[in-house]
C-alpha cells in the first residue's frame, strides 16, 4: 500500500539567532512506520511543530503527498488546515479538554464540519449513534478507569490524546513521545495498534521518541537529527550500529 | 499660531497627567502582569484628597497634594494587600484577575459618589498668572504642574532603568523565581511598588482634577485610555508608557481644535484598537 | 402596576443579555465588556429608523440587529484572537466609542436632549405594555432554551474545547478562529436585538441609558449565578436587579433622602460582590453544573 508522505525543502528555523532547525531535503514517511531520533535539542519537537503548522519556518518550502498521487504546498496553510488534510499530530506535553468528558471529548474530535454549526441543536444525537461503536471500541481496548468520565491520571490523557487523533482518520499521524509516562504494557497496546493501523488503514506514522529500545522494534526506517539537522538516516539496524549515531547520543545524553 | 503648535502646547499639558496615570498603571502591569481597572479609582481619590486639604483645609495646592499624595499611595497599597494579593493567592488570574480589579473599580467609584456626592468640585491655586507661550494661553498652575510631571515622571524613569532598585523590580517582573533566588523580597517589592504607583496616579488625579474639575468620574473617564497607552506602549515598558502617552495627548490636543474633544477619544480608542491587532499579530 | 412591568421587562431582558454572555464567556471564554455598546447600538437604532426615517418597528429592529451584528464581526476580526485582556479593553472601548458617538450625534441621536417616543408595536388596549412582557419573556425563554440544547450539541463541545486549550482544537482541525468570529457575530448581534427590542419598553433614550453600569451589570448578574450554568444568569440577575429595582425600589419604603442614594448604593455592592465571588466562589451560586 502506498504511504502519505511529506517532503522538507530548504527548511530553517531559529529562535533569538539560534538556528534550530536546518535541513536541506528530507522525505517523511516513505515507510508506513518511521523513527525520528536525536539527542535533547535536536530540534525534533519543533520540526513536528513546522510540518503539522503550529509554528511557521523561516524559510523553505513543505510538501504534503497523500497516497492518492495528490501533491499540496503546506508551507502557508494553518494548524487546522493541515489537520483536515489528514495531517495530524498527538502532543509530547499532556494536553486535555478539562470540562469535556471522555466521550465528550472524543465526539468533538468525530463531529464534522456539518453538525460544527452554531444553529445546529437538533439531530444531534444522529451524530452520537453514529459513533458509539467506534468510541465503545477504544473505550474497551485501552483501560479508563471511568469511561463515561473525565480523564483522571497522565497516562489516561496521553492515551486519550492519541484515540483523539485517530479518531481524525488522519492520513499521516506525527507522534511525539507518544509513550513517555505510559507503563511498559501499555505502550505495548500503542504500538499494537498503531501497526495494526498502518497496515489496515494504510496509516503513515512518524515517532519521536527517547525509546529506543522502542524505535528498533516498531520502525521501519529511522531518521537521526542532531543540531537541527539531518544527520543520517536508515534501517534500525543500520542506525543502531551507525557509530556516529552512538557519539552523538553519548555525547550529549549520557556523560 | 498654527494648528500643529497649538496642538503641541495643548497636547503636552494634557499628556502630562496622562503620562504619570500611564507609567504608575504600567508598574503594576509589568510586576503584576495584569491590567488594574480600580487603577481608576486611584487616581479619582488622589483628586478628591487634593480637594480635602485644598479646598476644605486650607492648604496651598502645591503643600496640599504632598499629604494627598502619600494618601493614594497608601489607599493603592491597602487595595493590593486586602483585594489583589489575597485573590492571587487564591489562584485568580488571567481575564477574572481583571474582572476582579473591575469590581473593586465599581465598589471605590461609588463610594466615593456616595461620601463625595456626585457635584463636581474645585481645587483652589490661588494666584494665577497668564502666560503666552507662541500665542498659545498658559496658566502658572499648568506651567508648575507641567513642571512637576517632568519631575516626578523623570525620577521614576530614573528609578526604573538607572537603579539597582529598579532593577531589582525589572527582575522580579521577569522571572520570579530566579529574583526570589537571588534575594529579593517579592512582597516587598510589590508593596512598594503598588505604593509608588498609587503616588503617580493620585498625582495624576490631581493634575487632571486642577486642570478642569474633580468628579466621581475623572479616573473612569481615563482609565480606558491609560490602559491603551500602557498595552500599546509595550507592555510594562514604562518608557513606551511616556512616548505613547506624549503621543495620544498631542493627537487628542489636535482633532479637539480641529473637530470636538468627543471626537478625540473615539479617534484615539479607535486608533488604539487597531493598533493592537496589528501589534500583537495573530496567535 | 405600570411600573412594575416597565421594571420587569428590563429584567427580562437583563436575563437573556446575561444569558448571551453566558454563551461568550461561560462557554467560548470571549471576555466581552462592551455588552452595553452592542444592545445600546441596537436600541438607539431602532429609535433612530423610526424617529428620524419612519420606518416600522420590525424593519428599524431588523435594520439595528445587523448593523451591530455586522460591527461586531469587523470588531471580532480585529480582536478575537488577541489575548483576554486586549480583548477586554477592545470591547470595553467599542461601547465607550458607542456612548461618545451617541453623544456627539446631535442631528442622528439628539444627543443628551434625548429622542423618543417609540411606541409598542402592536396595540392590544390598556395592557399593551404586558402584552409585550409576555413576548419578552417567549422570546428570553426561547434563548435560554436554545442555550441548553447547544451545551449538548457538538457546538457547545467545541465552544467548551475553544475555552479550555484552543491550540489543541485546532490540532483537530478546528477553524476555531473562524467559529470564534461567528459565534461572536450573531451572540453580539442578539445583544443588538434585545436592544432593539427594548426600545419600546424604554420609549424614550438618552445617553445616561447606554453607560457602562449596564455592562457591569450584566457581568455581576452572571458571576454571581454562575458563569458556566444555563440558569447562571437569570439567578443571578433576580438577585441583583430583581432584589434592588424590584423589591427595594418598588416596595421597601425607604425615606426621600435615602432615595436618591439606592443606585449608587446597589452598584457599589455589585462591585463588592463580584470581589466576594471570585474570591471564594468563582463559578456562582449554581456552580459548574
Amino acid at each position: 500500500m502506498a504511504t502519505t508522505k511529506i517532503v522538507l525543502k530548504n527548511i530553517r528555523k531559529s529562535f533569538g539567532g539560534r538556528t534550530v532547525v536546518d535541513i536541506d531535503n528530507l522525505t517523511l514517511g516513505a515507510h508506513p512506520i518511521e523513527g525520528l531520533i536525536g539527542p535533547n535539542g535536536a530540534g525534533k519537537t519543533t520540526l513536528m511543530s513546522l510540518i503539522t503548522r503550529k509554528l511557521s519556518a523561516d524559510q523553505g518550502q513543505i510538501l504534503y503527498l497523500p497516497a492518492n498521487g495528490a501533491k499540496v504546498d503546506i508551507t502557508h496553510n494553518s494548524l487546522d488546515e493541515v489537520a483536515r488534510m489528514g495531517l495530524v499530530r498527538t502532543n509530547q506535553i499532556i494536553q486535555d479538554f478539562e470540562s469535556l468528558t471522555i466521550r465528550d471529548s472524543l465526539l468533538l474530535s468525530l463531529s464534522t464540519p456539518h453538525f460544527d454549526k452554531f444553529y445546529r441543536i437538533f439531530g444531534t444525537q444522529k451524530l452520537a449513534q453514529s459513533v458509539n461503536d467506534e468510541i465503545d471500541f477504544y473505550l474497551d481496548y485501552f483501560p479508563f478507569e471511568n469511561p463515561n468520565g473525565h480523564a483522571l491520571s497522565a497516562g489516561e490523557k496521553k492515551l486519550l490524546d492519541i484515540i483523539r487523533c485517530l479518531m481524525l482518520k488522519p492520513k499521516f499521524l506525527l507522534m511525539d513521545e507518544p509513550t513517555a509516562g505510559l507503563p511498559y504494557d501499555l505502550t505495548q497496546s500503542v504500538m499494537a495498534l498503531m501497526q495494526k493501523k498502518a497496515v489496515e488503514d494504510g496509516l503513515t506514522i512518524l515517532i519521536v521518541e527517547h525509546d529506543l529500545d522502542l524505535i528498533w522494534e516498531v520502525c521501519d526506517f529511522v531518521h537521526f537529527l542532531a543540531e537541527g539537522q539531518l544527520m543520517t538516516q536508515g534501517t534500525p539496524e543500520e542506525i543502531r550500529k551507525n557509530q556516529m549515531v552512538a557519539e552523538k547520543y553519548m555525547g550529549v545524553s549520557h556523560v | 499660531m498654527s494648528i500643529l503648535s497649538d496642538a503641541l502646547i495643548i497636547g503636552l499639558i494634557d499628556a502630562a497627567p496622562l503620562v504619570l496615570a500611564a507609567m504608575g498603571f504600567t508598574l503594576i502591569y509589568y510586576l503584576n502582569g495584569f491590567i488594574n481597572v480600580a487603577y481608576a479609582e486611584n487616581i479619582t481619590l488622589g483628586a478628591y484628597f487634593a480637594v480635602i486639604f485644598n479646598s476644605w483645609l486650607g492648604l496651598n495646592f502645591f503643600i496640599a497634594i504632598i499629604p494627598a499624595a502619600l494618601l493614594t499611595g497608601l489607599l493603592s497599597l491597602l487595595t493590593y494587600q486586602i483585594v489583589f494579593r489575597p485573590a492571587f493567592n487564591r489562584g485568580v488570574s488571567g481575564a477574572e484577575a481583571i474582572i476582579l480589579s473591575i469590581g473593586l473599580s465599581f465598589f471605590l467609584r461609588y463610594a466615593a459618589i456616595l461620601i463625595f456626592s456626585n457635584d463636581p468640585l474645585v481645587m483652589d491655586v490661588g494666584f494665577t498668572s497668564y502666560l503666552r507661550i507662541f500665542g498659545q494661553g498658559i496658566t502658572s498652575t499648568q506651567i508648575v504642574a507641567l513642571s512637576l510631571v517632568v519631575v516626578f515622571s523623570g525620577s521614576l524613569y530614573y528609578l526604573i532603568y538607572r537603579t539597582g532598585y529598579g532593577e531589582k523590580i525589572r527582575g522580579l517582573a521577569n522571572n520570579s523565581e530566579l529574583a526570589m533566588v537571588s534575594g529579593i523580597n517579592p512582597n516587598q517589592v510589590s508593596v512598594q511598588v503598588w505604593f509608588l504607583a498609587g503616588i503617580a496616579g493620585g498625582l495624576a488625579g490631581m493634575f487632571f482634577g486642577v486642570f478642569s474639575l474633580v468628579t466621581p468620574r475623572v479616573g473612569w473617564n481615563q482609565i480606558l485610555i491609560v490602559t491603551m497607552i500602557s498595552i500599546v506602549g509595550g507592555v510594562g515598558s514604562v518608557r513606551g508608557a511616556l512616548l505613547t502617552g506624549i503621543g495620544a495627548g498631542i493627537l487628542t490636543a489636535a482633532v479637539t481644535l480641529l473637530t470636538k474633544p468627543l471626537y478625540a477619544q473615539v479617534i484615539l480608542l479607535l486608533f488604539f484598537i487597531i493598533v493592537l491587532r496589528f501589534k500583537k499579530g495573530r496567535s | 402596576m405600570a411600573y412594575f412591568i416597565f421594571v420587569f421587562s428590563g429584567i427580562i431582558i437583563y436575563i437573556a443579555l446575561a444569558n448571551l454572555l453566558h454563551l461568550q464567556f461561560g462557554l467560548t471564554g470571549i471576555v466581552n465588556f462592551g455588552v452595553v455598546g452592542f444592545w445600546g447600538l441596537g436600541m438607539y437604532g431602532t429609535t433612530v429608523l423610526i424617529v428620524q426615517y419612519d420606518l416600522p418597528f420590525l424593519v428599524a429592529v431588523v435594520l439595528a440587529s445587523l448593523l451591530t451584528a455586522v460591527l461586531s464581526l469587523i470588531l471580532g476580526w480585529l480582536v478575537l484572537d488577541l489575548d483576554s485582556q486586549s480583548i477586554i479593553v477592545a470591547t470595553l472601548a467599542f461601547s465607550t466609542i458607542i456612548f461618545y458617538l451617541v453623544t456627539t450625534e446631535k442631528w442622528l441621536t439628539k444627543g443628551v436632549v434625548g429622542i423618543g417616543t417609540v411606541s409598542f408595536p402592536f396595540d392590544v388596549g390598556r395592557r399593551t405594555d404586558l402584552v409585550y412582557l409576555a413576548f419578552l419573556m417567549i422570546f428570553t425563554a426561547v434563548s435560554m432554551w436554545y442555550s441548553w440544547k447547544l451545551k449538548q450539541a457538538p457546538y457547545g463541545r467545541l465552544l467548551l474545547a475553544i475555552q479550555d486549550n484552543e491550540p489543541l482544537a485546532r490540532g483537530l482541525g478546528k477553524a476555531t478562529s473562524r467559529e470564534k468570529l461567528i459565534f461572536f457575530t450573531a451572540t453580539s448581534g442578539m445583544m443588538g436585538l434585545m436592544g432593539a427590542l427594548h426600545a419600546p419598553v424604554n420609549q424614550f433614550l438618552t445617553p445616561t441609558l447606554i453607560g457602562p453600569g449596564v455592562t457591569f451589570t450584566v457581568w455581576i448578574a452572571l458571576i454571581l449565578g454562575g458563569k458556566k450554568h444555563v440558569l447562571g444568569g437569570l439567578i443571578g440577575v433576580f438577585v441583583t436587579v430583581g432584589l434592588f429595582d424590584l423589591l427595594i425600589e418598588t416596595y421597601v419604603p425607604l425615606p426621600t433622602n435615602f432615595t436618591i442614594l439606592v443606585p449608587n448604593i446597589k452598584l457599589m455592592l455589585y462591585g463588592l460582590m463580584l470581589i466576594l465571588i471570585l474570591m471564594f466562589r468563582p463559578l456562582g451560586i449554581l456552580g459548574d453544573r
